[in-house]
């Protein structure tokens, strides 16, 4: 079901003058096409990053080349476009790396170290009180950790914590339930999936939560990883693979297990007459090739007219919340948002269906501003809505 | 610079004109990554201020100003190419037109499509796409660049030999003069919108265009292996003149398909030889009459051997990524030839002869553009890092073009680094005729200065020629050009 592109990335000197600053990138980044400068374009930070690191000009790191350079969703539409065919995305974590290693990261990029290092999760709650939206389920002990189960579901720091995420988690067990699934979780055991740290510039402080997080998974003994939350499985599916290495383990995306158990007619969908379109999730579509599982879904349901937004699958734009952006500079994650909200309003949908719970969040908040009656669902909640 | 009148703009547009170093720098760079120590002593590449007008009103605001108090104006949208057209060279003001984008009218009617002139191609494609029609043709660089500037190159590109140049498919332009006066220009206004066409932005910014569109078709792909140069370009031929004219066609020579082999680009099995991409669009009777040409052709030829069509459907959507070329560089030079398609297998023989004699991996490959022109790129890799055997290198693209220049051709574009080849691009008659043309509309020459029409002083054809050959000398006495 996915369609992955092979990485040609080598090193960052390398990569910086293999750049051919054609420009291609840039109508199709969501930060320039704010932004508008060139130095905020993809192109003009590599031509800076070239400066700095592979023509070894005395330029220094400057504040400038680091607000740019944090000013990136790591989206990866650039990565696609490119013509030289440069991995963009893993130069900008390259980049931001080495930014962390000078010392100069932003302080925004510290804090959230600081306090995924403290809570093992990216809120301010204790990590141990990660079941606590199970409170609102009729059993909540189902989701308790235990050995056995088939299925391991991550569910991920946004969905754990923060209560308007909390309907995630919540309709997943219940549809969980319905299917007969038989799953656990990891309860207060599971970490944050390491995904702000790398996105920070600290992967190697990632790399101690992943090994936590397998060495749970494989201590509960599952055989299928499921989440629903697009960085914590591009973590599992691109970060993980060294340490599962051995531990045979299927990752799936929830909309990849969803549509299995539509597929194989585990739940019924009734009827429901919505006009709904499909937000592609940077890092589950574009950056992991997930596509055709959540339109499979959408299409399936009886009664639902499906529209494509003006920019999908692997063109899609950002709704402006990935790579940290939100924590350094709020105002133009949110312009980034409107971009998208402009090509949702075009679609007619009433239904704008997602699998990300920071996409969710982001466009939540913008339809609702922008007073649009477009209801924002996870996926996983549309499912449950129509099995009634 | 006057720097009150800067400040003035600066204060005018607020959060989008900077004179800040930082911004300033990355608007004195274009593709071409040519060492500072050419560069500096020359020329001020630098901005003393960068400005985005958001609309003809404020571009043409901006060139009063200019005009008045002479100004030098680099116009910059895309900046694509690779021959400093984009680059100031006297400082003074850049402007980003990047904001004039958008579609400004679609008449169905007429098929035409009014774009602002920072649109992208690609933009512009996918819009017309979405309901159902297309452009005629759009540069290979289509993603990042603008309507405007391969307007004001010579605009031949995909799609090209079957719809002409671009210049045939303009019906009229907006174009903003040197003196801020607005004109919208058309065949038989005065001046006339051909003036315009590859002026490299000398004669006036273009702030928006009415392009001719067309039915979006269904396609066929095609990709032919074939043994040997001369029967590339014999086949060639015979394809361009077939009754049904390819919408694209596209080569690349042996060494450009070892080099993409050896870059993972293509699988084992076609690393050998020359490839032809032909690509036809239209009804489905014109399709399946070219299906019956190539495969008349390939059938009565055993040099020919057809490619799968899933492959060939691949080269046309990977057409924007010839770069990918370059992950074999890191850095690549070379030069691309306007050239008659009649000396092609010549000119690919003599490349052939360079390469041997300067110990150097010559890769070409190019696109038939009009019924006797193609676009032909002959590049090398090279390494910008070691700054003294790149200057030396840069003596190799001289050499690319006199071969070209043997056999009729002439660099495609000007800018400023193809001035020393001014002769050889226009007659005297023609070149005569573009300075008048420049002095009648920018008698002060705020627009673009230092580009096309005359080579720098330092870079005159005699000096420059003589600098390059014995530099060239010395690497093909040494055997060993490139990285």
């Amino acid at each position: 079901m996915s369609q992955e592109h092979k990485s040609w990335f080598t090193t960052l000197e390398n990569e910086a003058l293999i750049c051919g600053r054609c420009g291609c990138c840039r109508s199709s980044c969501p930060v320039y096409r704010v932004i508008g400068w060139e130095s905020a374009s993809p192109r003009g930070k590599i031509s800076m990053a070239k400066d700095i690191y592979a023509k070894g000009k005395n330029v220094g790191l400057s504040d400038e080349f680091v607000q740019r350079v944090s000013q990136c969703t790591l989206c990866g539409a650039c990565s696609n476009i490119c013509s030289t065919g440069i991995d963009t995305r893993a130069l900008w974590l390259e980049l931001r790396q080495r930014i962390a290693q000078s010392g100069k990261s932003p302080k925004a990029y510290e804090g959230i170290r600081n306090n995924l290092l403290t809570n093992k999760n990216i809120s301010t709650f204790s990590n141990e009180d990660r079941l606590e939206w199970a409170q609102d389920l009729d059993e909540p002990e189902v989701v308790e950790p235990r050995t056995g189960a088939e299925v391991g579901y991550f569910v991920g720091c946004v969905s754990s914590f923060f209560p308007q995420a909390a309907q995630i988690p919540l309709a997943i067990v219940e549809i969980f339930n319905e299917a007969g699934v038989d799953f656990t979780t990891l309860g207060g055991e599971e970490w944050c999936c390491g995904f702000p740290l790398i996105s920070s510039g600290y992967p190697d402080d990632a790399k101690e939560f992943i090994k936590h997080n397998v060495d749970r998974i494989k201590e509960l003994g599952v055989s299928t990883l499921v989440t629903s939350c697009a960085s914590c499985y591009h973590v599992w599916k691109h970060e993980s693979q060294a340490e599962l290495a051995g531990y045979k383990l299927e990752i799936l995306h929830t909309t990849e297990y969803l549509a299995r158990l539509v597929e194989e007619k585990r739940i019924d969908l009734d009827e429901l007459d919505e006009v709904v379109t499909y937000h592609d999730p940077c890092d589950l579509g574009r950056n992991s090739g997930v596509y055709d599982a959540p339109r499979k879904i959408i299409t399936s349901m009886p009664g639902v007219r499906f529209v494509e937004l003006a920019h999908n699958r692997s063109e899609s734009l950002c709704c402006g919340g990935g790579g940290n952006l939100q924590s350094v500079d709020p105002q133009l994650a949110a312009s980034i948002t409107q971009l998208r909200v402009e090509e949702i309003k075009e679609s007619g949908a009433t239904i704008v269906v997602s699998s990300c719970q920071q996409c969710e969040q982001m466009l939540s908040t913008a339809l609702r501003s922008a007073g649009l009656p477009v209801q924002v669902m996870d996926i996983s909640q549309l499912i449950l809505e129509a099995m009634g | 610079m006057k720097a009150g009148v800067l400040d003035e703009i600066k204060g005018k547009y607020g959060d989008r004109a900077t004179d800040a170093p930082y911004e300033c720098s990355l608007y004195s760079r274009d593709l071409a990554p040519v060492p500072a120590l050419l560069v500096d002593p020359l020329f001020n590449t630098m901005p003393d201020l960068v400005v985005r007008p958001a609309n003809m009103e404020e571009v043409a605001e901006i060139l009063r100003t200019a005009w008045t108090e002479n100004i030098p104006v680099t116009p910059r949208a895309g900046a694509s190419t690779v021959y400093f057209d984009t680059v100031p060279v006297k400082g003074g003001v850049v402007m980003d037109l990047n904001l004039l984008r958008g579609v400004v009218r679609l008449d169905e009617e007429r098929m035409t499509v009014t774009v602002q002139a920072g649109t992208t191609w690609s933009e512009l494609d996918d819009y017309l796409n979405r309901r159902g029609l297309t452009v005629k043709s759009y540069p290979s660089s289509a993603p990042g660049a603008s309507i405007g500037g391969w307007f004001c190159m010579m605009g031949y590109g995909i799609g090209s030999l079957k719809y002409g140049s671009l210049l045939s498919q303009v019906r009229s332009a907006e174009v903003v003069l040197a003196t801020g006066e607005v004109k919208v220009l058309t065949k038989e206004t005065d001046p006339p919108l051909s003036w315009f066409a590859a002026s490299e932005g000398t004669l006036g910014i273009v702030t928006s265009l009415e392009l001719e569109v067309r039915k979006l078709t269904p396609m066929k792909h095609f990709l032919m292996r074939i043994a040997n140069i001369p029967e590339m370009t014999r086949v060639l031929s015979e394809l361009k003149d077939a009754p049904v004219t390819p919408y694209n066609l596209h080569f690349a020579d042996p060494a450009c398909m070892r080099a993409m082999h050896d870059l993972g680009l293509i699988p084992d099995d076609i690393q050998d030889g020359c490839i032809l991409e032909i690509d036809y669009e239209g009804s489905d009777r014109e399709l399946a009459q070219a299906e019956d040409v190539i495969r008349a052709m390939a059938a009565d030829n055993i040099t020919i051997n057809m490619l799968p069509s899933e492959i060939a459907a691949m080269e046309w959507e990977e057409r924007f990524k010839a770069l990918r070329l370059k992950r074999g560089g890191p850095s690549v030079l070379g030069g691309e030839v306007w050239l008659p398609t009649d000396e092609l297998a010549d000119y690919l023989a003599d490349i052939n002869k360079m390469s041997l004699s300067y110990g150097i991996n010559l890769i070409s490959y190019g696109h038939v553009v009009t019924p006797k022109h193609a676009t032909v790129m002959t590049m090398f890799y090279a390494d910008e890092t070691k700054t003294i055997k790149y200057i030396f290198n840069l003596s190799l693209v001289k050499k690319i073009q006199d071969i070209g220049y043997r056999h009729q051709g002439y660099p495609y574009g000007v800018g400023l680094w193809n001035t020393p080849y001014i002769n050889r691009i226009y007659s005297r008659k023609q070149l005569n005729e573009l300075r008048e043309r420049k002095k009648a509309l920018d008698p002060k020459s705020i627009l673009n200065p230092g580009k096309v029409y005359r080579s720098p002083l330092l870079m005159n054809p005699f000096t420059f020629g003589i600098g390059m050959d014995v530099l060239a000398g010395i690497l093909r006495a040494a055997g060993r050009g490139g990285r």
